[in-house]
């Protein structure tokens, strides 16, 4: 079974009378261990795509199941419940609490689930990505790239199943970028994590397992990339 | 200058018009504070506005007055007639009295009516009429409707009828009657004395003026300026309000507290505009001036609208003064509230200032903003800066300097070292508070209160700017309200305990005309033997009191049956002081004893000699002891009866305590008494309702303070409310956050209620703490303003009632940021840049 399915999924704005189609009739499929990108041109709808398998918002139509389970039956609490156990997000803009430390960010969504062990996690996870050491910097005294390291161990907190990133490279110069995509790849072949990646980068989508093209809310072409 | 204002109002303005509610919420935080110094002012104003005295409006202006203790011999004023000075003098004398239908108190005025005839409306023939008959009254027009009327009078204790002559124009005269000089000393039992002569100046006077009249006059009479009796009636006035208006600033003060944060804030979110202002060009004091500006445009609206909200406050903190200024210090009906343009000055005098005060510091802030800030925003955080070991060290020097100040002596009269050492105390707490939240930050919550408790601390932490500022007002608010609860508590207790070993007797009688402070009613002479005869009656104490003037204070005079009062264990003296051999000492000779409030007020310890002018003679008695007394606050001279009366011999009681027989019905005694008593007008009260009735004046008299209290926790709750949704509204991008890393818009309710339940918590404690200082002083404060000792009493119960309603306000003003946060995109917020 895929860990996300989206499945014609369909979604429309409407703003000030004008409506917009953001997605139309989208399918796709993202399995245990693979690291999908999403490319495209500004405004093609992969920040949208995401936000619905991230089960940030509901499809106008068609479905999306996570890890089986489809969103739409699913109320406000339990879309929350179901982000903190299953999916992580990666921003390009880090998006991190610029009054917390290092540590402190990734162990808030532990928090908020109220597990146990949360600091321990926390720094295990600080280290996977290499920044043990900066565990109790503030993010205004991390770089760009350490930023998004944080910011990837947050997300790989709580040992999501699915990890989606927007543009993670975005804000970053091209060697720090390929080390984040490194990250990325890592995670989805050691720890068996699904990895969705919206990206305009052409580097960053090689790096992927398979990429995949949409414009004007479709999809337009599906490419699997050899292994090297 | 155009390009500067259209900056502004880009950059500031527009910002405060798209958050409404969060703007009207700190102007009216502001407009409170305003309102509440401008109510308290004109209430004031108005309540004082009855001393005008009505005398001086009847005469129009004396140059000078002649009075004495007992009154002045009416046979000066042949002698001073005699002088070769070119003066007029008038006669004058004064009384109270009640109307008897309506029973409210009026001001009776004895004049020489024939010599001045013109004060009167009726004149020539019609007059002459008039004034032959002996019931003949010209009263003011809220008295009396018309000419022709009947009006009965209760004066001392009888009953006297009169017929309307005539009615008196303005309303200083409204409750005033005017009755000839004649019929007036025979009516208030004055005859052959004048309460005071009027010396009015007819031409130009010789240098030595002074010097001959004075020469003239015998020994014990006072030769004065005009108008020193209403100056020293507001002397007593002008303390009460003096810490009226103190206590008034405390909501400004809480005000202020939220217009720092407003602006505070206001430089936070703007700091990358501030920054590219810089970099195209703006000077550091442009920037400035534009966050001051901002705080000034709050204090001029808060201004405005605190005018308004005044002016509606006033009437009832009128009606609450009026009802203390009436009963402890004269009858008087007060003038109307009046918003002239003097309160209209004193609004933005008090609103503006405060707010450029406020806004000082965030604005010198955004001065200091460097250009980069516009590249590379969010870098730099003003909340993390706040030193909050330094500001530790300073609080710890103020609080230090508070020590110091709150020992020290009264200025001019007044306890400014008081207010100082109070001032001192608030900036130390507040300086305190940012370490303070640290310290609270670090508590491990979690198993105790939840995660989002432990979330809502870092958070605070965090934002230690912002949230030391909010708790710090809350906190200033709170101690306050413990303070003055403290405060009045102890008073209460102070007293209550006092009138019970006072009021040893079973019943009291006045004469009914009595009113408000004036202790000029008497009772028959005869009466107190005529009670005494009765079955019931053990014994009667005859107490008498006159209203005299010393050291340019009024005060009052008093003669005690001594024995009696030694018996009954009445007259409880200062620590150190031996009751029963200054008792034993009192009646033996030229003794006095005085109370506690005269002794503050004139410096006077036991062993100094005391120089009276009594009616003709300078008396010197030679104090024996302090005792307490909290029935007034001019305070008293006491001294036996028997010496009294060897000076001013009229032998008419003030008021009469009765005690009854051990087992006698106290029904069947009160009846007795009332018969007694015939149709003379009496009050006859027992002592348990007098005890209450005293309480009662006692609460209505500190009722405003509450209000005021009551205002200032709003002010502070208000801006609470105001700055939560501020915080929402700057965090929103950390709150979508939360719900994308899979909080529920249920938890981030309650991380916001948390928030606001530990910020409320930690202004609890530190207010707590810092309440209990101010209360002692406040009672520091008390005894240097009006002379008063008073025992400290906790009033635990109406504390725990009063924290707990703060704390549940404090939560309700979370809810409705607590709702906006709910209502957040998550999904547009994030993608917002």
């Amino acid at each position: 079974m895929a860990l996300l399915e989206l499945e014609n999924v369909w979604k429309t704005y409407r703003t000030d009378g004008v409506t917009v189609e953001a997605l139309r009739g989208v399918s796709l499929e993202v399995g245990r261990g693979e690291f999908v990108a999403l490319v495209g041109p500004s405004g093609c709808g992969k920040t949208t795509l995401l936000n619905l398998a991230g089960a940030m918002d509901q499809p106008t139509a068609g479905e999306v199941r996570i890890d089986g389970v489809s969103t739409r039956r699913l109320d406000d609490a339990q879309l929350a419940r179901l982000r903190r156990s299953k999916i992580g997000f990666v921003f390009q803009s880090f998006q991190l609490l610029a009054t917390l430390t290092a540590v402190e960010n990734v162990e808030l969504p532990l928090l908020l689930a109220g597990r146990a062990g949360a600091r321990r996690i926390a720094l295990d996870r600080l280290e996977w990505v290499g920044l043990a050491e900066l565990a109790h910097r503030f993010p205004h005294q991390l770089s760009g790239g350490q930023m998004q390291r944080v910011a990837i161990a947050r997300a790989l907190a709580a040992s999501p199943r699915l990890v989606l990133a927007d543009e993670p490279t975005g804000n970053l110069d091209s060697a720090t970028g390929e080390s984040i995509i490194a990250l990325l790849g890592r995670i989805a072949a050691e720890q068996g994590t699904a990895v969705l990646m919206a990206t305009h980068s052409r580097e960053a989508a090689a790096s992927s397992d398979r990429i995949i093209r949409l414009r004007d809310g479709r999809i337009e072409a599906v490419e699997e990339i050899a292994r090297r | 200058m155009r390009a500067r204002a259209l900056v502004f109002v880009r950059l500031l303005v527009r910002p405060m018009l798209r958050e409404p509610v969060r703007t009207a919420l700190t102007v009216l935080a502001v407009a409170l504070g305003v309102g509440v110094v401008v109510a308290i002012e004109a209430a004031g104003r108005a309540a004082v506005g009855s001393f005008r005295s009505s005398l001086e409006t009847v005469a129009g202006k004396a140059d000078y007055e002649i009075t004495a203790a007992g009154g002045v011999p009416e046979g000066l004023l042949a002698r001073l007639a005699r002088l070769p000075l070119p003066l007029e003098l008038a006669p004058r004398l004064e009384g109270s009295a009640r109307l008897a239908a309506a029973g409210a108190p009026v001001h009776l005025v004895g004049v020489d009516l024939v010599a001045e005839a013109a004060l009167v409306p009726v004149q020539g023939a019609e007059f002459l009429e008039a004034w032959r008959k002996p019931d003949s009254i010209w009263c003011g027009r809220a008295v009396c409707a018309s000419p022709g009327e009947r009006l009965r009078l209760v004066i001392h204790d009888s009953t006297h009828d009169y017929t309307v002559r005539g009615l008196l124009d303005g309303a200083e005269l409204d409750f005033t009657l005017i009755l000839d000089i004649a019929a007036a000393q025979e009516v208030l039992r004055k005859s052959g004395r004048l309460d005071r002569i009027e010396v009015r100046l007819l031409g130009p006077a010789p240098a030595d003026l002074e010097a001959q009249l004075r020469k003239a006059l015998p020994d014990g009479i006072l030769l004065r300026p005009a108008g020193a009796r209403r100056e020293e009636n507001q002397k007593m006035l002008a303390a009460f309000r003096w810490n009226l208006r103190v206590l008034s600033f405390i909501a400004l003060i809480v005000g202020a507290f939220l217009i720092y944060n407003t602006i505070a804030v206001s430089v936070v979110r703007r700091r990358a505009e501030i920054g590219l202002l810089r970099a195209l060009g703006a000077t550091r004091a442009g920037v400035a001036a534009a966050f001051l500006a901002e705080g000034a445009l709050f204090g001029g609206i808060g201004a405005l609208v605190g005018l308004a909200c005044g002016r509606l406050m006033a009437e009832g903190a009128l009606r609450l003064i009026a009802a203390t200024v009436e009963t402890l210090y004269a009858a008087g009906a007060p003038a109307s509230v009046r918003l002239d343009s003097g309160l209209l000055g004193l609004a933005f005098a008090v609103g503006i200032p405060t707010a450029l005060a406020s806004a000082l510091a965030p604005a010198l802030e955004a001065a200091r903003v460097a250009p980069v800030e516009a590249l590379a925003p969010g870098r730099y955080h003003w909340e993390r800066r706040l030193a909050a070991r330094r500001n530790l060290a300073v609080s710890a020097a103020l609080a230090a300097a508070a020590a110091v100040a709150s020992f020290g002596p009264p200025l001019g009269g007044r306890p400014v070292l008081g207010y100082l050492a109070a001032l001192l105390l608030i900036a130390a707490m507040a300086l305190s508070m940012p370490a303070l939240i640290a310290a609270a930050a670090r508590l491990k919550l979690a198993g105790l209160a939840g995660i989002e408790a432990q979330l809502a601390l870092r958070s605070l932490r965090a934002s230690l700017g912002r949230s030391s500022v909010l708790a710090g007002a809350l906190a200033t608010a709170v101690a306050m309200m413990i303070a003055v609860a403290v405060l009045v508590g102890s008073f209460r207790e102070t007293v209550s305990v006092w009138l019970e070993q006072q009021l040893s007797a079973d019943f009291y009688l006045q004469p009914a005309s009595a009113a408000g402070a004036e202790r000029d009613a008497t009772l028959d002479a005869g009466l107190a033997a005529e009670l005494a005869r009765l079955d019931e009656v053990a014994e009667v104490e005859r107490f008498r009191a006159y209203d005299i003037s010393f050291n340019g204070l009024p005060a009052y005079l008093a003669g005690v049956e001594t024995e009696l009062a030694r018996r009954r264990g009445k007259l409880r003296f200062l620590p150190g002081q031996n009751r029963e051999a200054i008792l034993a000492r009192l009646g033996e000779g030229d003794y006095a004893i005085v109370s506690e409030p005269f002794s503050a007020k004139h410096s006077l310890r036991p062993g100094d000699r005391l120089r009276l002018p009594l009616a003709g003679r300078a008396a010197e008695f030679e104090v024996l002891g302090v005792y307490y007394d909290y029935s007034n606050e001019r305070g008293y001279v006491v001294v036996d009866r028997a010496v009294l009366l060897g000076y001013l011999p009229d032998p008419a009681p003030t008021s009469l305590a009765i005690y009854l027989k051990d087992g006698a019905d106290p029904a069947a005694a009160r009846d007795a008494i009332a018969r007694a008593c015939h149709d003379r007008q009496v009050r006859l009260i027992s002592s348990r309702n007098l005890l209450e009735e005293a309480l009662g004046i006692f609460d209505r008299t500190f009722a405003i303070t509450w209000a005021l209290e009551a205002i200032a926790v709003s002010v502070a709750v208000i801006g609470m409310a105001g700055a939560l949704l501020a915080l929402v509204i700057d965090r929103r991008r950390e709150l979508a956050l939360v719900r994308f890393l899979g909080g529920t818009a249920r938890q981030l309710r309650r991380l916001l209620v948390a928030e606001a339940a530990v910020l409320g918590l930690l202004g609890l404690l530190a207010g707590g703490a810092l309440g209990l200082l101010l209360a002692l002083i406040l009672i520091l404060i008390n005894k240097q303003s009006f002379g008063w000792t008073i025992q400290l009493h906790w009033p635990v119960g109406l504390l725990a009632a009063a924290l707990g309603l703060v704390y549940l306000a404090t939560l309700a003003a979370s809810l409705y940021p607590a709702r906006v946060a709910r209502k957040l995109n998550p999904v547009e917020v994030i993608h917002e840049e």
